[in-house]
């Protein structure tokens, strides 16, 4: 086998810009991610979403590690023990001494033993890491990670210092910083004042969309009793979340067309919303504390999603599942991508270590001895020349099928493989350059 | 842009640790043997191994979780007849070359040669001790686990795994036909109980597999080894004794010849070695696996530097709303002492170029009266 080198020009790097597509529907409680159903498990059908990835729809699980596994505790330690667990965690609770072996439930989970470097994990508060755990005992905490948008809805967003929603003053400096795209943002503008007004704040994890959210690309769409009522667009691509459409709004109260009913912070991933007017002039039930239905508004909009409001909870009534929204928008991700050109020029790569190479029942070797090997210089090339006639043998010619191509480093270690989908012909006067991508 | 620098002593304020973050991998034996019809078992046209998914593998969540496969070396012998096991697949048996080939492949990947010339592969063996040619194992089960799950080694002393050694009515049985207990473990225990890591474990090490930790048969009596696991590289090698006779654990004798399912027909694990097909030899593995549980490991490397805050310095800031109307919005007096609000660390180069930022939760009251050493942790 002959090695080629990769020359300057057969070598670069570039950045492949992608623009994930993500839409979800919430309807009563229920979050749709990418019009994906819930997918029941076969044998998760316990505790916990009893679905195959263990989390609830409209959540991303994280590593996707316990597939389909029930939730189970066994009397069974991890390491083996010769006791049960329980019985080995009696005799280590009766001694006081750190316990350092686990239960098997029958799900991957992480742990860590507590030492001096004082790692916990974040869920662990630092009290209950202080006085909770000895030295030397074991720190679990469980899979799957999940991900899924919010929509938090607040009545007072900032009143005074002592009362606020710590979510929307957590975001006021970013606000007023995006404030040079457009006055929108501003907390106080000629819009008016955000402070102090009912909030409905969407909050998406970066997961779904990567570093940003491509302007231009967002939509917001809400339903009444299945029908699009209105529709909310970044068409400006400047963060104005601008209302497209209302089925009845000229009919039953003022056009709304054209305006600014929110915000989005495409870096960090969160939809702003302050329109507060009546979309259509129907009622239903969209804000537990309120106790009365109320006009839908983009303040409303979202209700159910992760929210803990649904149909059967306390306050709310049936008419609260005619409401339904679909939120769509395109994600920016960027992959550093290496590429590379290996060549096999014309009179090159035509021969092949493959056996089936050569002619069958040949004798490769000529003469073999302890101190030489002789092989038989006139050994025959298999034919592999295809012929479209029947009964003939078509003329031989040099010519081999490539069917992979290896990577190497300066020592000659096997760094990568890249296989063709089909292997191609590779005639002696033909030339061919094989292009090689590798995300890094 | 800070108003000054405070330059790291790369002795004393600088530091590096390590912390080992594990995870328990349980594997069920629902997993391996059959919940899901066999579609998560993947069987390949070359035959030569078959791959283990935690849920159908035509599904885009399905994990891979390990391969399996079997082997045997030139010499491995038959008991009862005059012939090796090689002589007597390649006689009545299918695929000789590819079980010797892919005994000789594990063999050599992570043991090596026996001579300085190279000509000759090491054998398994079920001791610490591979160039004393005794408990050698020259049939095996390989079962190689997918990186995955074990991530960058498995844990020392974690691995175990309970598989049904009885015949194939009773192959994981605890209780005889009566209710009594068996004199013999049908289901037995194998695991690296005495490789636990540091210099008194009983691990193998300077192999090219990596370090490796013997299996043992939990209770058994005499003290019984019937594999190996490779803790880097991730994989348990079985000798086929382990289904030659149920293990002696109460201390009454058993002579008899399990025998397990291959297909339809019954075998008894040399046959099986022999006339089965390696798909077919490892699905009667497969199926007697109870439990598979270790722990993985992955290592955490962090750089802590010890950014110290003097007393004298920081006690200004240069945010363009700490002043207004000429005056520190911090202070309700002119002549109140300095004050200042630390909300963030930035590491710089020996440029001054800015290469990270440290963010504290909450920002830290700064003034002459107090001093300050803030730990900030790189990870990678």
């Amino acid at each position: 086998m002959s090695y080629r080198k990769i020359g300057d020009s057969d070598l670069f790097f570039n950045t492949v810009e992608a623009h994930p597509y993500v839409e979800f529907f919430i309807n009563d409680g229920n979050v749709f991610y990418n019009t994906q159903p819930r997918h029941l498990g076969h044998r998760n059908t316990g505790s916990g979403p009893p679905t195959v990835t263990a989390v609830s729809s409209g959540f991303l699980s994280l590593y996707e590690y316990n597939i389909d596994r029930p939730f189970k505790g066994e009397n069974r330690a991890i390491p083996h023990k010769k006791n049960t667990y329980l019985e080995e965690k009696a005799s280590y609770d009766a001694v006081d001494k750190p316990i350092n072996f686990l239960q098997d439930n029958n799900r991957i989970y992480a742990w860590i033993s507590k030492d001096s470097s004082r790692t916990a994990p974040k869920t662990l508060t630092r009290t209950d890491f202080g006085g909770g755990f000895q030295n030397g005992e074991v720190i679990t905490f469980d899979y799957p990670l999940s991900a899924s948008i919010t929509r938090e809805y607040t009545g007072s967003s900032y009143t005074s210092t002592a009362s606020y929603n710590s979510h929307y003053v957590a975001l006021r400096n970013r606000l007023n910083f995006y404030g040079i795209r457009s006055p929108h943002y501003l907390v106080d503008s000629p819009y008016g004042n955000k402070d102090g007004r009912p909030i409905n704040i969407i909050s998406i994890p970066s997961i779904f969309y990567g570093s940003k959210i491509r302007p231009g690309t967002v939509s917001l769409k809400w339903y009444f009793t299945g029908t699009l009522a209105a529709e909310l667009r970044d068409e400006n691509r400047n963060g104005e979340l601008i209302q497209m459409s209302a089925t009845d709004n000229g009919v039953n109260g003022p056009q709304h067309s054209a305006s600014v009913a929110g915000v989005v912070l495409y870096e960090e991933g969160i939809i702003l919303l302050t329109g507060s007017w009546g979309i259509n002039n129907k009622l239903c039930r969209l804000v537990e504390a309120l106790g009365s239905d109320v006009r839908p508004a983009w303040i409303y909009f979202g209700a159910g999603c992760n929210d803990s409001l649904k149909q059967s909870s306390t306050g709310m009534n049936n008419t609260f599942t005619s409401a339904s929204f679909g939120i769509s928008f395109e994600g920016q991700t960027q992959t550093q991508v290496m590429t590379m050109f290996a060549h096999a020029r014309r009179g090159e790569a035509n021969y092949s270590n493959n056996p089936t190479f050569l002619k069958k029942g040949q004798t490769r070797a000529l003469y073999t001895s302890s101190h030489v090997y002789q092989e038989d210089p006139t050994i025959l090339i298999a034919n592999t020349v295809s012929s479209s006639l029947v009964d003939y043998t078509a003329s031989f010619k040099r010519q081999v099928y490539i069917s992979r191509v290896a990577m190497y480093d300066h020592n000659r270690n096997m760094l990568g493989l890249a296989t063709l989908a089909t292997p191609v012909l590779k005639e002696e006067d033909r030339s061919y350059a094989f292009k090689l991508k590798m995300d890094i | 842009m800070p108003l000054n620098y405070e330059p790291l002593d790369i002795n004393t304020d600088v530091t590096t640790t390590r912390t080992l973050l594990h995870e328990v991998i349980p594997l069920s034996g629902t997993i391996v043997s059959g919940t899901y019809s066999d579609n998560n078992i993947k069987n390949y046209t070359h035959g030569m191994f078959q791959s283990v998914y935690d849920y159908p593998y035509l599904s885009s969540s399905a994990n891979h979780i390990f391969d399996i496969t079997m082997g045997f070396t030139a010499a491995a012998t038959v008991s009862g007849r005059g012939l090796t096991l090689s002589a007597s697949c390649a006689a009545s048996g299918v695929q000789n070359s590819k079980k010797l080939n892919t005994y000789t492949q594990f063999a050599q990947t992570l043991l090596g040669y026996k001579n300085s010339a190279g000509n000759e592969v090491e054998i398994f063996e079920s001791d610490t001790d591979i160039s004393d040619d005794t408990n050698q194992m020259t049939s095996c089960y390989f079962i190689t686990l997918s990186r995955l799950i074990m991530k960058e080694q498995i844990k020392k002393g974690s691995f175990s795994m309970t598989i049904g050694t009885g015949s194939f009515a009773s192959g994981l049985a605890t209780t005889g036909s009566s209710g009594t207990s068996l004199n013999k473990a049908m289901a037995v225990v194998l695991h690296d109980v005495s490789a636990s890591a540091g210099t008194s474990g009983e691990f193998k090490s300077g192999l090219p597999g990596g370090d490796y930790g013997i299996l043992y048969v939990s209770g058994a009596s005499p003290v019984t080894a019937s594999g190996v696991i490779f803790y880097q590289a991730g994989v348990v090698v079985l000798s086929s004794s382990f289904m030659a006779n149920p293990y002696n654990i109460t201390g009454a004798a058993f002579t008899g010849a399990p025998y397990w399912k291959v297909g339809a027909t019954n075998m008894n694990v040399q046959s099986t070695f022999i006339t089965a097909s390696m798909s077919g030899a490892c699905d009667a593995l497969r199926r007697r696996i109870r439990n598979i549980s270790f722990n993985n490991t992955t290592e955490i490397n962090s750089k802590i530097y010890f950014c110290r805050v003097p007393h004298n310095k920081y006690n200004y800031s240069a945010n363009p709303t700490y002043t207004k109307d000429s005056k520190i919005q911090v202070k309700d007096l002119a002549s109140d002492p300095p004050l200042s609000y630390i909300t963030t660390v930035g590491l710089y180069n020996s440029s001054n170029e800015l290469l990270a930022v440290a963010k504290v939760s909450e920002p830290l009251k700064k003034d002459p009266t107090n001093e300050l050493t803030l730990r900030v942790r790189l990870d990678y």
